[in-house]
């Protein structure tokens, strides 16, 4: 909400400064979340007194002015079509500067000389008029400052309303709160009007058909209007809270809302048929124009105003087209209603119309204001327009509000804020914010609200208005003894961290991408129509295509990230994320959210130094990653076991990782198609991803200490040819298998594949170390079990000892 | 023996000279000091001559054998250098060693850490929940019901009518006092998304929430335990204040500004001139959701708190542009 310091101070007396309003604002719970000066710039700008006014000689549309400008007369060229003898308007004079920057010169228009220019209101910043000059009322001097006529400067503040808080969309509502931090008075606006029409009964009627949605219909009428413009006073405020100026009727109706809060609509009287008012509720399919040209569909969630025979406006949210107050109108219907605040939601949700009373009354209107509003719109519309008020209100009210009545124990208060208030302090509080409060006894009062506070019903609420009274600042600060809690420490998060301290310590950085992804992503992973990475969780709304599913899989959100480096020119990539995965679950269930941590790599993996040659990345750097990582965290002896590609991993370099029988994640290298969908064709990346809880599970072990070995180890190289389609995996496990208890290690310390040996085979090494647990081991001893090994590998995959 | 010996010891050092390579120094010391070396040779001749020729040998052999010994250790510590080739006084203890790579935490996840080491500093516990929510445990029991106003706070994700993104980590407090008893004292540090894209918010970000309930916790103890945490977070000297606002599942309600980090008070852009910077929103729990969890009102109170993560982070480290938080860029990470 906006509104100006000078519009404030109509209400409540302010005597300090804009900024420490301001403050003053902002600690009550009203935010200013922005504050700007009007009339800044304008200290060229005096009064000038128009003189004499003939046609330009050469120039059909202008004329030429004499202005009294104080000091000197002057001649000043004007297109304006309200100059006149006598107008008192604002005058810049040459060498002067407008508030936009711009310089005025003497110049020449069409032969004739033009000392200084008369202003319009939107070049000084007051209001978007330029229909001609400013009119000033009468009373200044030519020559005077104009900042001084007008008691400049003034200030616009942008007050952010919680939504608790529609009593605070209005400046009076503002002002309250002002009156209450700083003990000043609250003005309530004269609402006085001669009635001079006929009386309203025999003008109208209002019917309310659905008395839940409109529990008060308040309708005045005014008579032989004369439309026109507003007042300067009345645009100017209008301006500095966002409305547009239409004329002073609707003008008037609009302002009273901004005043008071309460929205107001204003009919032709002319065009309602049988000239009266009937509340229903829409029927489905029933269309109907609002005022802004909208032909739309409604249905029986919208309630209508309707006159005799049809629709005239949308309750609470817009006009009706063929109701609307134009040029011609000569009498005026004015309502002051009440709607129910989820039955204007609704409506105005289904519709997507949003509109400055149907943001108040889904908040609540203030049904008890509904009558002084109304008569504030009356006076302020016979005053502007010349009309006659009709005699009396029709006030249709099926549904009278009562004030809540408010048990309110001082000694809770206290304990839930941590201070000690009085029962008096709180009384005061209480009263100034304009509430009932009857003492019950002395720890307890009973407190009845007003009507415009529709926020608060409880206890707590009023708790929080004292605490916000007597002010947060002033409450003591202490520390709480803090008990644990039962649950809590979850195993992930304390995971997390340790994993991401390995992983940036191998040389990987952490990212974060979106957790959402795009529909055809897992089409660019090449995921065949059974695969469960098809089963996507879909966004009702998404913000973009790109991001209208939740993700199944890490991959796409890497390789952007490998993709965004890739073209700002990073030669090595080592990235890992630690996120979720969502996979859809039947019916109303919650997704399925998997937790992964993954890791790419991608280009170089060594640069050229001085003492290394540079290398690009492979199979067995990632390998050595998740080994390192896997090993790190307390996991040993995994397997990886090549089998059928998980989408997004190339078909020839993939495996399964598994541990204690148990899968715990997949590794590989990224396909080549993969990689051209993400403009890396150039490029190859190699990936692994870890199921996080089932690594927790396998985590549940401590770990226990070994005792050193106590009798020497003896050490056995063994180096055998085999054919290239043996997995050294298979004979290491058959080596771990027939070395039994006496095999403490085995290692691959060589491996050959080449020329020499053709291309079906290749030479591995292995170093064995051999120890017992309970003696010395005898040579012979170790030679017949190294001996038993070779044999088992020779039955077992034809492998035999390299010679030489 | 004796002119062989000396002419071996002549040639050895002749030869030692002029080594420049690890490689050839150990293919000296093999050739003359190993198991089969030249000088190891002569030594086990010496118990085949007369014994009156014996000590003399020895003694000559031992003497030649320090010699070689010694001179080897020399030459050694002079190839020591990092590249082979230069003596000792020349090494260039300047050259970069050889470093491994190193890599980054995400700004985020530091931020994150920081924040949970010091709420389980004072005694808080970890949890973590679902991204993806019902309604009830996001809006509903936080007293946001259906067609209410306080909705529009927060641009909703919707997978079903009833299923949604979590647009805050609050349903963690409806989820932690359903399942327990007080005392509760959690925080729970997660992903959260909203409908909102542009230069100032990203659809996904991260928050952390706390919950503390137990027998009689105040206002002040909430302004006691956040007050601790921002000057455990931004420095002991940061003012701090309570301000007035509104949550559907608080009441009384507060949002925490500190002193702005940028300008100290004076007034900038980050600060929109005020001198003051939101980095939380807080308050005491509201009753209404003590009544979803079966807890009482009258016994028990309490306050939750939650903080949006990028924002800490941009205070933290001057970052201006909250986009770059999920570009994933390596000129961005590598400076964290
Ligand atoms: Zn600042």
């Amino acid at each position: 909400m906006k509104t100006t310091l000078s519009w404030l101070k109509e209400y409540v007396d302010i005597d300090m400064s804009a900024h420490e309003l301001a403050h003053i604002l902002t600690m009550t719970g009203l935010e200013v979340e922005g504050m700007e000066p009007v009339g800044r710039f304008l200290d060229d700008i005096i009064v000038g007194k128009i003189e004499e006014v003939r046609p330009h000689p050469r120039a059909e549309r202008l004329s030429i002015c004499t202005v009294d400008a104080g000091s000197q007369k002057v001649k000043v060229a004007c297109g304006a079509p309200n100059v006149a003898p006598g107008v008192l308007a604002p005058l810049i004079l040459p060498a002067g500067r407008l508030p936009n920057g711009t310089l005025i010169e003497e110049i020449r228009i069409r032969g004739e000389l033009s000392t200084g220019m008369l202003l319009a209101e939107d070049e000084i910043g007051l209001t978007d008029d330029h229909s001609g000059i400013m009119m000033l009322d009468p009373g200044p001097a030519p020559g005077e400052r104009l900042t001084a006529v007008l008691g400049f400067p003034d200030w616009v503040f942008d007050i952010a309303i919680t939504p608790n808080r529609p009593d605070c969309a209005s400046v009076i509502g503002i002002a309250r709160e002002i009156a209450v931090a700083t003990g000043r008075t609250l003005r309530i606006p004269d609402a006085h009007m001669d009635e001079t029409g006929p009386p309203i009964q025999e003008l109208t009627s209002v019917t309310i058909l659905d008395p839940e949605a409109c529990p008060r219909y308040a309708a005045g009428v005014i008579q032989e209007v004369t439309p026109g413009p507003s007042p300067f006073w009345m645009r100017y405020r209008l301006h500095h809270s966002e409305v547009r100026s239409i004329n002073n009727l609707v003008d008037v109706t609009n302002y009273v809302m901004l005043e008071m809060g309460q929205p107001l609509h204003a009919f032709d009287y002319d065009r309602l048929r049988e000239n009266r008012i009937v509340v229903r509720r829409a029927r489905e399919g029933e269309s109907f124009t609002t005022l802004d040209g909208q032909t739309r569909t409604m249905s029986r969630e919208n309630l209508m105003i309707c006159d005799g025979q049809r629709p005239v406006a949308l309750a609470g949210i817009m006009g009706g087209l063929n109701s609307e107050i134009f040029a011609n109108t000569r009498h005026v219907l004015i309502e002051s209603a009440c709607f129910d605040p989820v039955t204007i939601r609704r409506g105005s949700k289904r519709l997507g119309l949003s509109t400055e009373a149907s943001y108040r009354f889904e908040r609540g209107a203030d049904i008890g204001g509904a009558g002084l509003a109304l008569k504030r719109a009356l006076s302020l519309m016979s005053r502007l327009s010349g009309g006659k008020v009709a005699k009396g209100l029709i006030d249709n009210y099926p549904r009278p509000w009562t004030p809540p009545h408010i048990r309110f124990r001082t000694e809770h208060a206290n304990r839930i804020l941590g201070a000690s208030l009085s029962q008096t302090a709180v009384k005061g509080f209480l009263e100034a914010l304009g509430m009932d409060v009857r003492q019950t006894d002395d720890h307890e009062l009973m407190v009845l609200p007003p009507s415009f506070r529709v926020d608060i019903s409880r206890e707590v609420d009023l708790i929080e208005e004292v605490a916000r009274c007597y002010g947060f600042d002033r409450i003591p600060l202490t520390y709480p003894t803090i008990r644990p809690s039962e649950q809590g420490d979850a195993a992930e998060v304390f995971f997390h961290e340790q994993v991401g301290s390995i992983m940036t310590g191998l040389g990987f950085s952490e990212v974060i991408t979106y957790s959402f992804i795009s529909s055809d992503a897992v089409d660019v992973l090449r995921a065949d129509k059974e695969s469960p990475i098809r089963s996507v969780v879909r966004l009702m709304n998404p913000l973009t295509i790109d991001q209208s599913v939740l993700r199944t899989s890490l991959i796409p959100g890497l390789m952007a990230a490998v993709k965004t480096n890739v073209a700002h020119d990073q030669k090595g990539l080592r990235l890992f994320e630690w996120g979720k995965t969502f996979f859809q679950k039947a019916g109303d269930q919650l997704p399925l959210e998997t937790i992964w941590i993954a890791a790419v790599m991608a280009g170089r993996f060594q640069e050229k130094t001085w003492y290394q040659e540079e290398r690009k990345c492979d199979y067995y750097d990632i390998k050595g990653a998740a080994e390192a990582l896997l090993n790190g965290i307390g996991l040993n002896d995994m397997r990886f076991q090549k089998e059928e590609a998980h989408p997004g991993y190339d078909r020839e370099v993939f495996a399964g990782i598994y541990c204690a029988e148990r899968r715990i994640g997949r590794i590989g290298r990224i396909d080549s198609d993969v990689m051209a969908a993400y403009d890396l064709k150039d490029e190859d990346a190699y990936l692994f991803e870890l199921d996080i809880a089932s690594i927790l599970t396998l985590l549940s072990r401590t770990t226990q200490f070994q005792p050193f070995p106590r009798f020497p180890a003896v050490l056995r190289d063994l180096s055998l040819i085999v054919d290239r389609q043996i997995e050294s995996a298979r004979i290491l496990d058959i080596i771990r298998r027939e070395g039994g208890d006496f095999l403490e290690s085995v290692r691959i310390f060589d491996l050959y594949e080449g020329k020499k040996l053709g291309t079906s085979q290749k030479a591995i090494a292995f170093r064995i170390c051999y120890r017992s647990a309970h003696e010395t081991l005898e040579g012979e001893q170790v030679n017949r079990l190294h001996e038993a090994i070779i044999e088992k590998i020779h039955q077992e995959t034809g492998g035999r000892l390299r010679e030489g | 023996m004796k002119a062989q010996l000396l002419e071996l010891e002549t040639r050895a050092l002749k030869e030692i000279d002029a080594i420049a390579e690890f490689s050839e120094l150990e293919a000296f010391r093999i050739r003359y000091l190993g198991k089969k070396g030249q000088l190891t040779r002569f030594v086990k001749q010496i118990g085949r001559l007369a014994p009156e020729e014996r000590p003399a040998m020895g003694k000559l052999a031992n003497r030649i054998k320090k010699e070689l010994s010694d001179r080897f250790e020399q030459a050694k510590a002079a190839l020591d250098s990092p590249k082979a080739g230069g003596r000792a006084s020349l090494m260039d203890l300047t050259l970069p060693g050889r470093a491994p790579v190193r890599g980054h935490l995400h700004p985020i996840s530091r931020v994150i850490q920081e924040v949970c080491r010091i709420f389980s500093r004072m005694g808080f516990r970890v949890v973590k929940g679902p991204n993806v929510e019902l309604d009830y445990y996001n809006f509903e029991a936080l007293n946001i019901p259906r067609d209410h106003p306080a909705r529009d706070m927060q641009d909703t994700f919707y997978i079903t009518d009833n299923i949604v993104l979590r647009t805050h980590t609050s349903p963690m407090q409806v989820r932690v006092m359903e399942s327990q008893k007080p005392p509760v004292s959690i925080i729970a540090p997660g992903k959260v998304y909203r409908r909102d894209s542009d230069v100032s918010h990203t659809p996904m970000f991260h928050q952390v929430e706390g919950l503390l309930v137990d027998k009689g916790v105040t206002f002040g103890d909430l302004k006691g335990t956040l007050a601790s945490f921002v000057h455990q977070m931004f420095g002991n000297e940061t003012p701090l204040r309570f301000r007035p606002s509104f949550f559907p599942f608080t009441e009384p309600s507060a949002e925490v500004d500190i002193r702005c980090v940028m300008c100290k008070g004076t007034g900038c852009r980050t600060c929109s001139h005020t001198g003051w910077l939101e980095i939380l929103g807080s308050g005491m729990v509201d009753p209404e959701v003590y009544r979803f969890v079966d807890y009482d009102p009258d016994v028990y109170s309490g306050f939750a708190f939650g903080m949006g993560i990028e924002r800490i982070a941009m205070l933290k480290y001057g970052i201006d542009d909250i986009q770059l938080f999920f570009k994933n860029d390596m000129r961005f990470l590598r400076q964290f």
